[in-house]
């Protein structure tokens, strides 16, 4: 049973991954067939009306007779080169404009004569004898050399291995006929390259600075490392022998396999896996050469190269190869079938090239790795770029929808700090309410059902009547206190001074407000509405104890800051003339009652309440605290 | 003893109450004192006793049964500039008495006001004496702190324009909201006893809003209104 659960993943996923690297096959298969026919279309024809392919080779003092194109053995010496001496024939009737020596393809360069002078000598040009790019050559040949007639050609062919000297047909006609040969070789074989190398440096430039803003994204940086190798082995021309600058050739013979091992570690970082330790031997080669280049001279290095260099290159490519077609299985995206395709078309053209080199099949010695190469990279470093601007396109997308949803996010934040604002709002109301509920409730409610009860007695006028006004009063405190005096208890006292008046003017009792100190009372940021209904009501009670027990003829109230050195505090004081009482606090009479209130709402406030009363009269001194408590300390 | 205007004859007080038992008890208070009194108990009643003559003096509730006294006070003030007008109120409260300031009331008596008090209150109104209380001095002086600050939020309550009082007036208003006394606070300011009242007389003139035109331009002269 767990064998079969064990199993049951693994068929499914290998299923999958043939479903998925077969057809990935066939279409490399189909794309090497494609390669390959492109190669033969793409073939530059010459004009074989032309040709002159019958020459006698005098080589290592051995003349025999050869027909073009023909390879020599390799050879490291620059001394009695192969020469290749043929015939052609001249008509001066025929020849409206100049004739022209033209040669599609040599290897390494060539010395053409003419009837014994010299019309071409390529060694001058480094870059038309490069190996690895097959650069055609064309000569006028002056009118005065020729001869109306038979007349002889000499090619005098320079070769430096390892590998072998190889000479193509060589043409000899009308300048007009054979120049459009030769332009459309030097379009594809050289132009184009300088083209492609042009566009390289471009793109590492590109990339490296990608690469230095985005350090943790090395991809960019390998690649354009790749790019700036090629672009150097395109444009420095290779010392031609027996030129002394052996090392600037061990450079550039070491960028191939170099830059070779830089596109694997590309392909493996692009796809997004880590490159291995061990992938570092592949560089291995490239600097071999590299080191026996700077030691060593020449031919070694070559020698190195052929044996190491190419053979590295061939391995990168198989191993890029693999490593896109285990992209392609796992990730079936555009970017790995685009890399892997072009991956097969560079890796066809350099099986084209060995089979060129080691001639196992017939052919022109038309290289072309290096050209599909060129082109590859090219294509890479677009895709690359064109990834870029759509990862920024992608950064844009997602800042406008970071806006939307910040936007999204500032609006439910809106709303619930609305919300919190609501409940916030109505929890101060309902706490409003219950302290205005419990104002009422001391005050109103009392007096109203004390009214109620004086009038169920039969009780009626006077005493009905205060009950009535009392409640009245207090319900004038409690409206009164509600609204904002800013933390200024003066305010609150001119109020009551006008209610005291008004109740203690049909008792005839004159009140005597004085104002000890300018200011009267400090400011109190803190105060609250149920400080000043306590307060009040402290004097309020002090006032009617005055009338209605004591028989005052006269009430004082006098307000003063004091200053005990600790910062100012407030002090009221309400004297009265009347007959006092004594102050015993426990009795239950309705004097000791309002005594006990007075002291507990003073308390409450934070404020101390001190009583003293003879036969001359009674004072309440109240002296206010110099911070108002945010609760009520007292409880209900 | 019947009080009499300056010209000798009796002084008409139109009293616009709703509540028969108040309206009995005030009657009484100012018939006692001398005043003619006729009364009314809805809008619609004083309007065609307006019809009859101009009273001297106007005692008005604010909620009635068919209007409110605000519209009775704006007419009154139009028709009858000479006529003074306090608002009758239970208690007193700012809400109301605010509003009914600024279509020209001046003042305002409690409806529990001993007689000898309510008479003390007309006369001195008719004396050219506008009595003006702690909590509605405490009011108008808060309003101008509040429009000095420049708060955004219009200040709960009537709308009042605090923007035409002089400093001085402003002062005496701190003076009464504070408890002081008229004498007090000429001492502080000061300034004679006597001007006092004139003083407060035209802090009742200039809170009053005249006409529609004169509202847009006060509130355009604040910056309320940009042209």
């Amino acid at each position: 049973m767990s064998e079969i659960a064990a199993k049951a993943p693994t068929r499914p996923r290998r299923r999958l991954i043939v479903s998925r690297l077969v057809p990935y096959l066939l279409l490399q298969v189909l794309i090497v067939i494609a390669t390959i026919l492109g190669l033969r279309l793409l073939q530059p024809s010459d004009p074989d009306d032309f040709a002159v392919s019958g020459f006698s080779l005098r080589e290592d003092g051995a003349t025999r007779p050869v027909t073009l194109p023909h390879f020599t053995s390799s050879r490291y010496s620059l001394g009695d080169p192969p020469l290749y001496t043929g015939a052609f024939t001249f008509r001066r009737d025929q020849a409206a404009s100049g004739w022209s020596v033209f040669l599609p393809r040599f290897s390494n360069a060539v010395e053409v004569a003419v009837n014994g002078v010299v019309v071409l000598d390529s060694r001058r040009d480094a870059n038309a004898n490069r190996p690895d790019r097959n650069t055609p050559q064309i000569a006028m040949i002056p009118a005065s050399l020729l001869r109306d007639g038979s007349n002889e050609i000499m090619v005098r062919l320079f070769v430096w291995g390892p590998l072998k000297g190889f000479l193509d047909t060589v043409y000899v006609g009308p300048d007009a006929a054979l120049r459009p040969a030769f332009e459309t070789r030097t379009l594809l074989f050289v132009t184009l390259p300088v083209v492609f190398s042009a566009w390289q440096s471009i793109l590492a430039v590109i990339l490296a600075i990608m690469w230095l803003m985005r350090r943790r994204e090395p991809v960019y940086g390998v690649l354009a490392v790749a790019m700036v190798l090629g672009v150097v082995q395109a444009f420095v021309p290779p010392p031609v022998p027996p030129a002394p600058t052996s090392r600037l050739a061990a450079v550039l013979l070491a960028s191939a396999p170099t830059e070779s091992a830089l596109i694997v570690m590309f392909g493996v970082l692009f796809f997004g896996w880590r490159w291995p330790r061990y992938g570092t031997l592949l560089f291995a080669p490239g600097l071999i050469v590299f080191v026996v280049g700077l030691i060593a001279g020449p031919p070694l290095p070559r020698i190195l190269f052929l044996v190491l260099g190419i053979p590295t290159v061939g391995i990168s490519l198989f191993l890029m190869a693999c490593v896109t077609a285990t992209a392609v299985v796992r990730r079936q995206d555009a970017a790995s079938f685009t890399i892997g395709c072009a991956v097969t078309i560079v890796l066809t053209c350099w099986v084209h090239d060995m089979l060129s080199v080691f001639e196992i099949v017939t052919n022109e010695r038309i290289f072309v790795s290096r050209l599909s190469y060129s082109a590859m990279l090219v294509a890479i470093g677009a895709g690359l770029t064109w990834r870029f601007a759509r990862a920024l396109n992608q950064v844009d997308s997602f800042a406008g929808q970071l806006v939307a949803r910040v936007r999204e996010a500032e609006e439910r934040l809106k709303a619930s700090f609305a919300r919190e604002e609501e409940r916030a709002r109505a929890a101060a109301l309902a706490n409003e309410r219950t302290r205005l509920m419990r104002d009422l409730h001391d005050g109103l409610g009392g007096q109203l059902v004390s009214i109620v009860a004086l009038s169920e007695r039969g009780h009626e006028g006077a005493t009905i009547t205060d009950a009535a006004r009392a409640a009245l009063k207090d319900l004038r405190l409690v409206i009164d206190s509600m609204d904002d005096i800013g933390g200024d208890l003066m305010l609150a006292l001119g109020s009551w001074r006008e209610r005291a008046t008004a109740q203690l003017r049909p008792h005839d009792i004159a009140l005597d407000w004085r104002v000890a100190t300018p200011q009267g009372l400090p400011l109190h940021p803190e105060l609250r509405p149920w400080h000043v209904i306590q307060i009040v009501r402290i004097l309020d009670e002090a006032v009617t104890n005055a009338v209605k027990h004591a028989q005052a003829r006269n009430v004082a109230v006098t307000i003063e800051t004091l200053d005990g050195g600790q910062g100012p505090y407030g002090v009221i004081s309400v004297t009265d003339d009347g007959r006092g009482f004594v102050p015993s606090g426990n009795g239950a009479s309705q004097t000791a009652r309002g005594l006990r209130n007075m002291r507990s709402r003073a308390a409450r406030c934070g404020a101390v309440l001190d009583l003293s009363s003879d036969a001359s009269g009674t004072r309440v001194r109240l002296q206010l605290p110099q911070v108002f408590p945010d609760s009520d300390a007292a409880g209900g | 003893m019947s009080e009499q205007g300056e010209t000798g004859e009796a002084i008409t007080i139109l009293l616009v109450e709703d509540d028969a038992p108040t309206c009995w008890r005030l009657q009484d208070a100012l018939v006692k004192a001398g005043y003619e009194v006729r009364s009314a108990g809805t809008l619609a009643e004083a309007r065609s006793a307006l019809a009859e003559a101009a009273p001297r003096v106007l005692l008005t509730d604010l909620r009635l049964p068919d209007g409110h006294g605000v519209e009775l006070i704006r007419e009154i003030r139009q028709r009858f500039p000479d006529t003074e007008i306090m608002v009758i109120s239970a208690l007193g409260d700012e809400e109301s008495v605010i509003s009914a300031i600024t279509v020209g009331a001046t003042g305002y008596l409690l409806k529990d006001a001993f007689p000898t008090d309510i008479a003390t209150t007309v006369r001195d109104l008719v004396a050219g004496h506008s009595p003006i209380s702690a909590s509605i001095a405490r009011f108008i002086v808060r309003r101008t702190q509040g429009a000095a600050q420049g708060s955004a939020e219009p200040s709960p309550g009537p709308a009042l324009n605090t923007a035409k009082l002089t400093p001085r007036e402003i002062d005496i208003l701190w003076g009464i909201a504070k408890g002081f006394s008229y004498a007090e606070i000429a001492s502080h300011l000061g300034l004679s006893r006597q001007t006092v009242p004139g003083h407060i007389k035209n802090i009742y003139r200039k809170l009053e809003v005249h006409t529609r035109s004169e509202a847009v331009f006060e509130a355009v002269q604040q910056g309320l209104i940009k042209l």
